[in-house]
């Protein structure tokens, strides 16, 4: 039992208010979308979560078992033990390593290194285009591969709770897709709790078991769940054009 | 006879470039990998040869064995510059320029307090492998090796190669080189960049306790002869290339066995302007250095 919920989080930079009382919920082997154009606070969310921004107001539960851990007061390396990765936002790699070199630093987390050759051959099984590159320098790569390994070096690190920041940046249209649905597989095959942020709302809502559409640092909408997201006027009237 | 004079030059130049390995890879650490730009590290080297110096003098205690007793001296007092680097420098994004004037203050400071406690006087160190060399006559070649600069050779290459496994081999290592291509990253990895980077620093400057050692049995010492390698550190860790622990052993190999074949058959005022011009040349085809991987940042 892995989940995240988030009470009334006000957070910002310096003096800039970003999120103005946010509250979502993440349950158990969901994976949910975290909607909305740029600039709207999904970044901000998920660095919270991470610890990488301290939010001023509120507080975030990693709901693990029986323990409700609250995420405001650790710092990003706690949070990692925790059993949270991130999928950073513009992927984040490093460049000058390898593909394996990056995948090893992925499994830093003390529970992950004793597993780092199961979960490695878990990651080429499912991107076997980045077993065939192990040895290549990561930023040689092209967008797409780059991607993969970004999510699969997180996934190095054993976590509960994933949270992914916009993996379609960048990607052609055809990547995008086969990208959401490896993602939309982590939940199914590996039990991961997944909560993406993304603003590609046709791809997302795919995948999605339920969404939240963030604007101007707030909740505008929140669904009940996947055929709530799909179904939502708004959401097909502002954001999927019909 | 030419030719014996070369094969000459060329054995001890692959010696010397032994020695500048051992004197350089703490620089291509601290500067390489970690972007700081620890000028007063020949200084430091300086430091750890005065330090044999009175253990040997003093204790009769053998100079390379004070290099290594001295390490875990070298590796606190980095951990120790590192963080106040760190606090007052690094952490206020302030480490361009006035980081330089810091690590320049430590130089003279350092230099000063050695030469109010050991004057100017050039020191150097008893050893049986000090005098004498390994002579012999190869396909008609008279050949004869120095043991002080043969023993020299033997102890950098065990520590240099020593740490350029443990950079490309362990967890630690990768670490050490991932950091600074992407602080934030490694964080979410669960690892603390600065602790890296303050570990990392310390272990380029443990290198001064052994390399200190190495410098006092290569040369007599004073106080600021520090000055006389800034240069040529500098200029093995650029050619080699920034962030090449690799590059710097071949370029520190490179420029001792130039500088050596150059002061044989040209004489060693011209040793400086062959260095340098190689790296000036190697620079123009390849602004990275030999083995450099480009900037990232």
């Amino acid at each position: 039992m892995v989940g995240i919920v988030v009470e009334n989080l006000v957070a910002g930079y310096g003096n800039v208010s970003v999120l103005h009382d946010v509250s979502i919920d993440v349950a158990d082997k969901q994976t949910v979308a975290l909607l909305g154009t740029n600039g709207n606070g999904k970044s901000t969310l998920l660095s919270c979560i991470a610890g990488l921004i301290k939010p001023t107001e509120g507080h975030i539960f990693l709901v693990d078992g029986e323990e409700r851990i609250d995420l405001t007061s650790l710092s990003p390396k706690e949070i990692v033990e925790a059993g949270v990765s991130m999928v950073p936002e513009g992927r984040r790699l490093f460049p000058l390593l390898t593909v394996e070199e990056n995948l090893v630093l992925g499994a830093y987390r003390l529970e992950a290194r004793a597993v780092r050759n199961i979960t490695m051959d878990y990651c080429f099984t499912l991107f076997p285009r980045l077993a065939e590159r192990r040895s290549q320098q990561a930023g040689s790569m092209s967008g797409g591969e780059q991607q993969m390994l970004s999510v699969a070096r997180a996934l190095m690190g054993v976590p509960k709770l994933l949270l992914i920041d916009e993996p379609s940046v960048g990607l052609a249209p055809i990547l995008v897709q086969q990208m959401i649905e490896k993602i939309g597989e982590l939940s199914t095959s590996k039990g991961l709790t997944v909560l993406m942020a993304e603003q590609n709302f046709n791809q997302a809502i795919r995948i999605a078991d339920k969404g939240y559409i963030i604007v101007h640092g707030e909740i505008a909408f929140a669904s009940k769940d996947a055929v709530d997201l799909r179904e939502n006027e708004m959401i097909k009237s502002y954001y999927l054009g019909g | 006879m030419i030719a014996e004079l070369f094969v000459n030059a060329l054995i001890s130049g692959l010696l010397l470039g032994g020695f500048y390995a051992a004197i350089s890879i703490g620089l291509s650490i601290s500067f390489g990998l970690l972007d700081t730009v620890n000028i007063a590290h020949p200084t430091f080297l300086v430091l750890g040869a005065f330090l044999a110096y009175i253990l040997n003098s003093e204790a009769g205690m053998d100079p390379l064995l004070a290099g290594v007793l001295m390490t875990p001296l070298f590796f606190l007092l980095g951990l120790f510059i590192y963080s106040v680097y760190y606090q007052f420098f690094e952490k206020t994004s302030a480490e361009a320029l006035r980081g330089l004037a810091f690590f320049f203050g430590i130089l003279f400071i350092t230099e000063v307090v050695m030469i109010m406690a050991f004057g100017v006087d050039h020191r150097m160190v008893s050893a049986p492998y000090a005098n004498g060399s390994l002579g012999g006559s190869i396909l008609g070649m008279e050949l004869s090796v120095p043991y002080r600069m043969l023993s020299v050779f033997v102890v950098a290459s065990i520590m240099t190669l020593g740490l350029h496994l443990f950079f490309s081999r362990t967890f630690f290592g990768r670490a050490s080189r991932a950091v600074h291509q992407d602080m934030l990253a490694l964080s979410l990895m669960g690892v603390d960049p600065i602790r890296v980077k303050r570990i990392a620093f310390a272990i380029a400057l443990a290198t001064c306790g052994v390399g200190g050692a190495l410098m006092i049995i290569m040369i007599p010492i004073e106080p600021a002869v520090g000055r006389l390698y800034i240069g040529n550190v500098f200029a093995i860790v650029v050619l080699g290339g920034l962030g090449s622990i690799s590059g710097t052993l071949i370029a520190a190999v490179l420029l001792g066995v130039a500088e050596s074949v150059v002061s044989t058959f040209l004489g060693p005022s011209w040793s400086p302007a062959v260095s340098f011009g190689i790296l000036l040349g190697v620079l123009a085809l390849k602004p990275s250095g030999m083995f450099g991987v480009g900037d990232t940042r």
